[in-house]
């Protein structure tokens, strides 16, 4: 057997973005405990805290993995995102997944996927292309003096 | 009832959006000190709507499914090309209009499949 002698670089990025997409899922779970306790009472606090600590963690280590991996690869493999808030809706608060509920999540991880692949080939590196690609000010470009 | 907190939802992810154009333009702009490149009115104004949008996708979640959650937050690609097209005039190719048309067709039949 053997083992390749270095570790696939691409492949460690892949599999760090898709554990930093799983904690990024988790920000989910926080947001809909927190749904159901009274606004500003101490778990709401809580919970919404959590929530944008998770927030926070994810903001950081995308950036991270945007120096590693083009913008669209990342946003392709954020589509995974859908098939998690599914697992935990199902899993942790008990919610029907219905045959066309699956339906409309292979449509939309298909259209974000092809999204994706239509902006590699656009060329525009460094948009904002969602919500949550959070560009920190301190990326600003700046002009050397 | 839950048509209504879907538009919350939504509305939270526009608003999402909108912060995100926000920080774009503030970051295409050039300051004269890292302190005033945080502290300034643009990127305040976009974390005020950044937490604004987190609260409404909170209250959306007293009705809204967690598992609907992620797919209504796909419509954040038609906000942002949207702003793309009008603000930055980046122009649309056809696989971007027929990925935008998926994600929409797949919201749509989603929300079909989901029981009231």
């Amino acid at each position: 057997m053997g083992a390749p002698k270095a570790p696939n670089k691409r492949a460690v990025t892949l599999i760090a973005l898709h554990l930093l997409l799983l904690v990024y899922s988790l920000s989910g779970i926080f947001s809909k405990n927190a749904a159901h306790e009274p606004f500003m009472s101490l778990p709401f606090i809580l919970l919404y805290g959590g929530m944008l600590v998770i927030l926070f963690i994810y903001a950081i280590g995308w950036q991270q993995i945007l120096k590693r991996l083009s913008l669209s690869a990342a946003f392709a493999n954020k589509a995974v995102t859908v098939v998690w808030g599914m697992v935990w809706g199902f899993f942790i608060f008990g919610e029907a997944i219905s045959a066309l509920n699956l339906l409309g999540a292979a449509l939309v991880i298909g259209g974000v996927v092809l999204y994706a692949q239509a902006d590699a080939e656009e060329q525009r590196p460094g948009d904002p292309v969602d919500g949550d690609a959070w560009i920190a000010p301190g990326d600003a470009p700046r002009k050397e003096a | 009832m839950l048509e209504l907190y879907i538009g919350i939802y939504l509305l939270g992810v526009l608003i999402s959006s909108v912060s995100q154009v926000l920080l774009k333009k503030a970051a295409l702009k050039t300051y004269d000190s890292p302190i005033k490149e945080y502290l300034n009115p643009l990127v305040i104004t976009a974390y005020a709507f950044f937490f604004g949008a987190t609260l409404m996708t909170i209250l959306a979640y007293k009705v809204v499914p967690l598992s609907m959650g992620a797919i209504l937050e796909a419509t954040a690609y038609l906000y942002i090309t949207f702003f793309g097209v009008t603000i930055f005039k980046e122009k649309i190719g056809k696989k971007k209009a027929c990925a935008l048309a998926l994600i929409i067709a797949g919201i749509v039949i989603y929300a079909l499949g989901t029981p009231q």
